[in-house]
């Protein structure tokens, strides 16, 4: 399995992140929100200095390509469970 | 002194939320459970304003202030900025996720349909930390 994080971030601040977790991830930037814009999870306005930030969004892709499950937050503060991810990634 | 235990009670169940949420952040049943800290809040505002109400001294009216306070930000925070409005998903379950290439933290570009018949890919979109 390969996790692709996607966020508007420079690549510095992704890096920090990803030794200072020790993450498996690979931190992929989408300066300007095409890629996010292109899976139409655009949250227009919603960053904290009113700026376009992605909806928080988690994405299982099989090894065909297709989607397979999909959690997408109505409320930022509400993350899926890592435990529900890794159920729908073994039930692939 | 121990005749203000209710609004001692109100302060550390209003202020013992705030520092719970903050320091359990990583745990999922605390982080996507923020009616917990709702919750809290509304209990020491009740507590609170049970206790300004039998005696309207300045421990009760203090711990009425405080839990009310964060009653209303906590609330407007969950119920107002947290809120991502409803938008139609052009994604949907068992269609084919588009390709795209981004490049990684060290600049090299990554392509989605390089993992094609490799691994599954899980992709987090996630607001960043700016």
């Amino acid at each position: 399995m390969q996790i692709l994080a996607i966020s508007p971030d420079s690549n510095e601040k992704s890096q920090e992140l990803a030794e200072r977790l020790r993450a498996r991830y690979r931190f992929l930037t989408d300066h300007d929100l095409a890629v996010t814009r292109r899976y139409g999870l655009v949250h227009a306005g919603g960053g904290n200095k009113g700026q376009d930030v992605p909806r928080p969004t988690t994405i299982v892709i099989d090894r065909r390509g297709i989607v397979r499950w999909l959690a997408r937050a109505d409320n930022f503060q509400v993350r899926p469970d890592a435990a529900d991810v890794a159920r729908a990634v073994r039930d692939l | 002194m121990i005749r203000y235990w209710p609004a001692f009670l109100s302060v550390f169940l209003s202020l013992g939320a705030v520092a719970g949420y903050a320091s359990l952040l990583r745990v999922p049943a605390i982080r996507n459970h923020p009616e917990l800290y709702l919750g809290a809040f509304a209990l020491a505002t009740t507590i609170a304003a049970v206790a300004s109400w039998r005696a309207a001294r300045w421990p009760n009216l203090v711990a009425l202030a405080i839990s009310a306070v964060l009653l209303v930000l906590g609330g407007y925070f969950n119920f107002v900025l947290a809120r991502v409005p409803a938008a139609a998903m052009a994604l949907r379950v068992g269609e084919a996720a588009p390709d795209f290439t981004l490049p990684d933290a060290t600049g090299a570009p990554i392509t989605l349909a390089s993992f094609r018949d490799r691994t599954p890919v899980v992709l987090v979109f996630y607001r960043g930390y700016w």
